[in-house]
């Protein structure tokens, strides 16, 4: 025979304090649910809508073409695209990293205080802005016109404090005793980031390089004014490219919305889609990999 | 620690030692001989200053924003603030265990060897050392055939004896230990015990530590820090048995700390 529980004591029946706990609990579990189905209907909406249109019309040609007249392929502008997204990327980690090593690691705490402070601020400024200032300072006064260097410096300068923060948190964030531990083994401050912090740090950086590259490829505002526009493939860093987001700029306004030209910019859009989902699963992946290797530390 | 302590000419020396913060003071006037192949115990209540003295004697103090150091230490008769000396050298002279295992994210292997990949050994010393220097550590035979695996995979008590062997890798003249048993477990404390008594006729050592019995079982002599000063430093059994100062006598009856 098992004894009842104190009415207080059972572990069943919740009352007072506690079941209103648990109540509200439950409100936020679905309100968050119901939030993020809002979220995600109009997004699987969305590509439903631009696959539906996208993807019957592909052919071999969409990939190896070049756009004549009112038809043709992408060609150029999905080489355009890559080659904008890899100037800038280049450029942004040349520049973010090193800024953002310089203010976690070496910058006094002044210097460190107003370099995040102009980065926050980078990061505000409008991307047309940017595009505007490449346009003056590697167009005009340049006088190379309107070229892809020019676009992906400008492409780059947009994703640099994404690179720079999240370089500056990777680093800052390596535990105290690892530093410590470095140095009594004698080990010199660039030895000491080369062996131990930069591992560590890498797949904070990597998610922020990642980031960039995602958010610079749906990025149409700095490129306007700085790649220019080219109808055939581009062949130098100096030559105007065309680019994907630009074709959804330049073609799905265009007076004629019926037949291949409208295709196009759906088209377009659906690679850029596919491009920044597989930016983004690469960045999953990766550091996942890289945070395997470091579990155990951040214990 | 009965049998008889070799006397010779101390491998450090410390003299009027003070360090500032900002407002106060954290060490006062301490002058302290430290002896080669010998176990120096510093004791003392939390807060006395024994962390951040074991930290002056390889200027890891200068790490920490903010502090001042006066005084003089020499190691082997050199002046270690002598703007001369670099204090990368004097650390690979002088090694470090730390309360909390600090292992780095690569394999056990890269652990040890990483001091030597440092000061430039040659490569092809490295399986020698590293297979010596866990031996030192009593890893050896628990971890032989798995070099490979992540540090992190080790428990708390083999991570210490692996920054042990670390340490020990680049062989030091000194190691400095700051309660590396503090949190171990009694087997894995005794084993780091047993490589302190291993290498007490080979190198100096200095032991920070919590427990007055630890101090008594591994140490040669004993320092007792009280309020950032050195009240009494003497032969273990001495200090033990006959403290001269009333302070270290509370403390060591355990009458507070
Ligand atoms: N960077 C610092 N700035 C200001 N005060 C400090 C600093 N480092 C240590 N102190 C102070 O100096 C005193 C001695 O600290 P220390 O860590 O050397 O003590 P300890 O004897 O090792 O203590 P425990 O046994 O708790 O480890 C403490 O009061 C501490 O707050
Ligand atoms: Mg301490």
């Amino acid at each position: 025979m098992v004894a009842a529980p104190d009415a207080d004591h059972s572990l069943l029946n919740p009352t007072g304090h506690v079941r209103r706990r648990l109540a509200l609990d439950r409100a936020v579990r679905w309100l968050l649910l119901l939030a993020f189905a809002a979220v995600l209907f109009p997004l699987l909406d969305m590509v439903y809508w631009i696959s539906a249109r996208a993807v019957p019309a592909f052919t071999w040609g969409t990939f190896t073409e070049n756009q004549v007249g009112l038809g043709g392929g992408l060609h150029a502008m999905i080489i355009g695209t890559l080659f904008l997204i890899g100037i800038a990327t280049a450029f942004a980690v040349g520049i973010g990293v090193v800024s953002g090593m310089y203010t976690a690691e070496y910058a006094p705490p002044a210097v460190a205080h107003s370099a995040r402070v102009i980065g926050n601020v980078l990061a505000g400024v409008p991307a047309i802005v940017i595009g505007y200032f490449g346009y003056y300072a590697l167009v005009l006064y340049t006088h190379w016109g309107y070229n892809s260097l020019a676009g992906g410096i400008a492409l780059g300068v947009f994703m640099v404090p994404f690179v720079f923060r999240t370089t500056d948190i990777g680093f800052a964030a390596v535990p105290r005793a690892q530093r410590e531990a470095t140095l009594a083994l004698g080990a010199r401050r660039s030895q000491y980031l080369a062996r131990v912090a930069f591992p560590i740090a890498l797949p904070t950086m990597l998610s922020g390089v990642f980031l960039a590259m995602a958010i610079g490829l749906g990025e149409t505002a700095p490129l306007i004014y700085t790649a220019g526009w080219s109808s055939s493939t581009v062949t130098g860093l100096l030559q105007p490219t065309s680019y994907l987001t630009g074709a959804i700029w330049n073609f799905y306004d265009f007076p004629s919305t019926e037949g291949s030209f409208l295709t196009l910019a759906f088209q377009a859009a659906f690679l850029l889609i596919v491009i920044s989902l597989t930016v983004n699963i690469a960045i999953q992946v990766i550091a996942d990999r890289y945070r395997r290797r470091l579990r155990g530390l951040f214990q | 620690m009965t049998d008889t302590v070799p006397v010779g000419p101390p491998i450090i020396e410390v003299r009027n030692l003070k360090v500032g913060a900002s407002e106060r003071t954290i060490l006062d006037d301490v002058t302290l001989d430290v002896f080669d192949r010998q176990v120096t115990a510093v004791i003392g209540p939390s807060g006395s200053g024994k962390t951040t003295f074991i930290r002056t004697l390889n200027r890891m103090v200068e790490t920490t924003p903010g502090l001042r150091v006066e005084g003089s230490i020499r190691y082997q008769g050199q002046d270690i603030h002598d703007p001369r000396v670099n204090p990368v050298l004097l650390r690979q002279r002088i090694g470090m265990v730390f309360q909390r295992p600090a292992v780095f994210p690569m394999s056990i292997y890269n652990n040890v060897v990483f001091g030597l990949r440092l000061n430039g050994t040659d490569p092809s010393e490295f399986d020698r050392i590293v297979g010596h220097s866990l031996e030192r550590a009593g890893l050896l035979k628990e971890l032989q055939g798995n070099l490979d695996r992540p540090a992190f995979e080790l428990s708390g008590g083999q991570q210490q004896r692996l920054c042990i062997a670390r340490a020990l890798a680049v062989k030091p003249r000194v190691l400095l230990m700051d309660e590396p048993t503090g949190s171990l477990d009694p087997i894995s404390t005794q084993r780091v015990e047993e490589t302190v008594e291993e290498l007490r006729r080979e190198i100096a050592i200095v032991i920070v530590t919590h427990s007055i019995a630890q101090a008594a079982r591994v140490s040669d002599r004993t320092a007792y820090f009280y309020q950032g000063r050195l009240v009494e430093v003497a032969p273990t059994e001495v200090l033990f048995e006959r403290p001269t100062q009333k302070l270290t006598e509370e403390y060591i009856t355990g009458r507070f700390g």
